[in-house]
């Protein structure tokens, strides 16, 4: 007979072995039957949990379908806040910039990222990507697919276009000293307002973005962070701009000031 | 996110999550008026408290894990855990005509400590693996790993012991 611990044993049966070690562990089982009875015996075991567990999860099912969470007055009153404010607006649109820019969607909260696949079941809530990405496809607009590939390269042609789109002057700034090349352009809309996206790329890690949209009085910068990005906000020539990359504090106050002095 | 809108997101997620929250609130108490009323006051402290949630945590993996300490500090305060009864820990199944109903197995998990129950539960139950259980529990995933080969291998033994049932009887478990 073999002997073989049930710490081996358990990890089969919970399908945590490697497909070597797997297949070497069914070759005993076909040989030993006092090994094979043991395993039958912890699936069994393992089953009758995983069923146990289920069943009272279907019970709790039932009630929550038969006396759903009151809406309000309770303990959860759900707040509306999305585009409470201007400034939320804003974290909207650029959150969905963002997400256009290749940055992913910074406003999602973690319980809804999506997570790596081996965890997928581990039962986190799933995000609706399908939502997410509508809602950074209502930034394009026709307009957004009218600066082409070939007129990219023409930083006349862009400004002119995109001076023309959001109505104020506004030169694509020229970030080689900070060790940024230009990429591209692109119109986006929000609110009935246009918004202009120009991303930039570094020698390494992710784009930079600067956001501008005709605004009003000149106002001061101001940080914003979500996740991982950091965000530089501030208005100047009627311009509202609003710079976004993961470079630090620091290293974006540079690039603004880059901005300010075009 | 502003943190207006990531409170709202905790909310709305613990929402959504509250069928789990309340099975594991239940099976960590071993009956459902205590479970309830530990759950009640753990979601009390959670939304007082939403600053303590760290961005890039999982919302069940924080939520269950406040649960488990809120239990822990009233444990402590108690200086104890009042012992459960059986028939208590029974209602925790649902007892839907037509449905089998494992008797055996609710009888083992009530006789575990309410560790052991939690780290199964977490496994099997919630799929989770050691490293995210160890974290609800504050363990390491070793002692996942130790606890679930242990406990396992008891269910197998006492099923063994007991041997097969008759024909009719497997309803019982």
């Amino acid at each position: 007979m073999t002997e073989l611990s049930d710490d081996l044993l358990v990890a089969y049966v919970d399908g945590q072995l490697e497909q070597k070690q797997t297949s070497a562990l069914e070759k005993v089982l076909a040989q030993d039957d006092v090994i094979a009875r043991r395993v039958g015996t912890l699936k069994d075991a393992h089953r009758r949990l995983e069923t146990a567990f289920e069943a009272i999860l279907a019970g709790e099912e039932a009630d929550a379908v038969a006396q759903p969470v009151p809406r309000a007055p309770g303990l959860f009153i759900a707040r509306e806040t999305l585009l409470k404010s201007g400034l939320a607006a804003a974290g909207i649109v650029i959150a969905a910039g963002l997400l256009l820019a290749g940055y992913g969607w910074p406003l999602a909260a973690p319980e809804f990222a999506a997570r790596p696949a081996a965890m997928e079941t581990v039962g986190s809530l799933p995000a609706d990507w399908r939502k997410e990405v509508a809602r950074a496809q209502s930034l394009l607009s026709r307009t957004s697919l009218e600066i082409g590939a070939d007129s990219q390269s023409n930083p006349d042609f862009i400004a002119f276009q995109l001076g023309e789109a959001i109505g104020a002057k506004l030169t694509p700034p020229d970030f080689a000293a900070q060790g940024f090349r230009f990429t591209r352009a692109q119109i986006l809309t929000f609110d009935g307002e246009t918004l202009v996206q120009l991303l930039y790329l570094g020698p390494s890690g992710a784009p930079l973005a600067l956001y501008a949209k005709k605004g009003g009085d000149d106002a001061a910068q101001q940080v914003m962070r979500y996740d991982a990005i950091t965000g530089l906000a501030w208005s100047q020539g009627g311009v509202d701009y609003f710079l976004a990359g993961e470079s630090d504090e620091a290293s974006l106050r540079r690039l603004a000031e880059a901005v300010r002095s075009e | 996110m502003q943190a207006e809108d990531l409170y709202d997101s905790i909310r709305t997620g613990l929402i959504a999550m509250l069928p789990r929250l309340k099975r594991f609130a239940d099976l960590l108490a071993g009956e459902r008026r205590t479970g309830r009323a530990l759950l009640s006051r753990a979601l009390k402290s959670m939304l007082a408290g939403e600053h303590r949630y760290q961005r890039g945590t999982a919302l069940d993996i924080w939520a269950f894990a406040e649960i488990y300490q809120q239990w822990l500090k009233e444990l402590r305060d108690h200086a104890g855990q009042a012992k459960t009864d059986d028939a208590s820990f029974e209602r925790l199944f649902p007892n839907n005509s037509g449905e089998t109903f494992d008797t055996f197995t609710a009888m083992f998990l009530s006789s575990l400590p309410p560790q052991q129950r939690l780290t199964l539960l977490l496994v099997y139950g919630e799929r989770f693996n050691p490293v995210e259980a160890g974290q609800v529990l504050d363990v390491t995933p070793e002692t996942v790993g130790a606890r679930l080969v242990r406990v396992t291998a008891s269910l197998a033994d006492q099923l063994r012991e007991r041997g097969p049932l008759p024909a009719g009887a497997a309803s019982a478990g």
